[in-house]
């Protein structure tokens, strides 16, 4: 067995700065030549909050639309600046996003038959009743701050809860386990995979607020519009499932 | 020495300690440093009105990853001024960017800048004192009290963030963890163990002394591993535990190899499948930390920068380093692993 004699004796901090930086340095050789080869692809950003590393969501589109320069984001502000910088001939996030972007669907995904799906408070032990007033609520961050805290107060119909936004829905469980939060918004189909994870007694109810877009599909130039819609139709179940659709509806 | 005694760490060790670790583990990667160019720090355009955010932080690309983050939450509502901390800065040179500043909070990063600020605080001054945000620090929650109107965000990895992120993973049950310590780590310790029964987890702690030998290790690990069912063994970030290769060899990767546990490891470099030690890392996700200091420094702003009452948060958000192969061949691999892990090392 290989002694390991890179291994740090002092700084770990340091070492991992070093690997990132590697890794870092391996990425941007590699970067030109996968740019040569998306040339004339059309430009797609998808941003949804799914219980998958958008690593492993990005690769999956990839292998499956080749036609398609495919980028993931796994966080908000990422996406929101790229929508402003790296112009994308079509982004794929829910609806509500989209429309928060101006953005019109095109390709609207339903799943059992619904275009929405219903969100829920999930809280430890017990149910949250009563007023929400003054408690902490996590949710992913898919607005902004201020966004955010819109679209929560939307869906529990108040004005006065404290969001605690976090990156990623795998995020949320933190909240619940350090009490940091008193309860957590996150759509009802997501609640199967954070049962799965934890051990705490999780308590749901449906949000009082309306229930919100599935994934969606907006076409921003519509020279390739036939081009997306094409790709994102043939996409086969389980890939369609990964985005949280069983089909597409054109709009 | 009683209780009270044992469980309480006197101020003078207290400031040793921040002092000490000034020089430690979260120096955020100068070696990495040297081997990749640095993007200038540019802060934002200055609004005339806005309160301003001091950072007060090292140029290495850890915290610029956290930095990147916070700004971009941050300034909308905030003028940032970012002062990069390295070896030859002073207390005094800290002081005089907080008076030219005058921000509303200050962001210190890692513990050689804490350690600077908290020379600027023992100096007498009329000044008044801004709350102030800790983060990317060892020992966070001994270091915070010694700094007036602070509050901020631990660095270590919960370990109950990653007993779950091995959930995860195995294929197995995660019911009980080992874990072994050194004297410091004790009241560390004590706090995961607490957190990691609210997910049904025992973790089950040996410690050894400052001074241990290879041999005194490995018969804790030993003991550990052996009639106690663990699941898993987790080593802390604790740079003595991991000193050199011959405790790497003949304590953690000998004992963990023969009693067929999974180590879990703070580090992504322990994760190595040509040469198998750690079985999963799980590591602080920068960018993530920023946008949680950013809802900190927002939460104080709504709250008119009352900082006392708000204690030190555990950071949300990793990412994850797995040896499949080792999973594969000893733990078993949940067929659905792939999809919840950062980097899969093949």
């Amino acid at each position: 067995m290989r002694r390991p004699d890179h291994l740090p004796g002092r700084t770990h901090g340091r070492s991992l700065a070093f690997l990132l930086s590697l890794a870092g340095c391996l990425v941007a050789a590699q970067a030109p030549r996968e740019a040569l080869a998306d040339v004339a692809k059309p430009v797609v950003h998808v941003f949804l909050q799914l219980d998958v590393k958008a690593s492993v969501v990005e690769k999956t589109l990839r292998d499956r639309l080749p036609g398609l320069a495919i980028t993931v984001f796994g966080r908000y502000r990422d996406f929101e600046e790229a929508l402003g910088s790296g112009h994308p001939d079509a982004i794929v996030s829910i609806a509500p996003v989209l429309t928060d972007k101006g953005k019109v669907p095109t390709l609207q995904g339903e799943r059992g038959g619904k275009t929405t799906e219903a969100y829920v408070l999930a809280s430890v032990n017990q149910v949250l009743e009563g007023s929400l007033s003054g408690k902490n609520i996590g949710v992913v961050d898919l607005f902004g701050r201020d966004g955010t805290q819109t679209f929560l107060d939307g869906l529990l119909k108040t004005t006065d809860v404290r969001v605690k936004r976090v990156a990623k829905i795998e995020d949320l469980l933190p909240l619940l386990e350090f009490s940091a939060a008193d309860g957590i918004v996150l759509p009802g189909s997501t609640m199967a995979q954070l049962a799965e994870r934890t051990r705490l007694v999780i308590k749901t109810k449906e949000v009082p607020g309306p229930p919100v877009g599935l994934s969606a599909v907006a076409v921003l130039n519509p020279a390739v519009r036939d081009t997306v819609v094409k790709a994102f139709e043939s996409l086969d179940g389980p890939t369609k499932q990964l985005l949280g659709v069983d089909r597409w509806r054109a709009r | 020495m009683s209780g009270r005694s044992r469980g309480c760490v006197s101020h003078a060790l207290r400031t040793a300690l921040l002092l000490a670790l000034g020089a430690c583990a979260t120096t955020g990667g100068g070696q990495g440093d040297s081997a990749q160019k640095l993007p200038a720090i540019v802060d934002p355009a200055i609004r005339a009105g806005a309160p301003t955010l001091l950072i007060a932080m090292p140029s290495s690309v850890n915290f610029m990853e956290v930095r990147k983050s916070l700004v971009s939450e941050v300034q909308s509502k905030f003028n940032v001024q970012t002062f990069i901390v390295g070896p030859q800065t002073r207390a005094s040179d800290l002081a005089a960017a907080i008076r030219a500043a005058k921000p509303a909070c200050v962001v210190l990063m890692n513990n050689a800048t804490m350690a600077l600020y908290r020379q600027y605080q023992m100096v007498p001054s009329t000044d008044e004192t801004p709350p102030v945000v800790l983060l990317m620090a060892s020992f966070l929650e001994e270091v915070q009290p010694l700094i007036r109107r602070s509050t901020g965000i631990a660095y270590e990895v919960p370990g109950i963030t990653a007993f779950v992120n091995l959930r995860l993973v195995m294929s197995g049950a995660v019911n009980r963890v080992g874990v072994v310590y050194r004297p410091a780590f004790r009241r560390f310790v004590e706090r995961q163990t607490a957190l990691a029964a609210r997910e049904r987890i025992e973790v089950v702690s040996t410690s050894v002394p400052n001074d241990f030998s290879p041999t005194v290790l490995r018969d804790a690990l030993h003991r550990l591993a052996s009639g106690k069912k663990l699941d898993a063994i987790w080593l802390l970030n604790d740079n003595a535990l991991v000193r050199d290769a011959e405790l790497l060899d003949d304590a953690w990767r000998a004992e963990t190899t023969a009693a067929k546990v999974p180590l879990i490891v703070g580090v992504p470099n322990f994760v190595d499948p040509s040469a198998p030690l750690g079985a999963l890392a799980v590591v602080p996700d920068h960018e993530a930390l920023g946008l949680q200091a950013a809802n900190l420094i927002f939460d104080l702003l709504d709250n008119h920068w009352h900082v006392e009452g708000h204690g030190v948060e555990l950071p949300l958000s990793v990412k994850t380093v797995v040896d499949v192969p080792m999973f594969r061949s000893t733990f078993g691999l949940r067929p659905d692993a792939l999809k919840h892990i950062d980097k899969a090392m093949e």
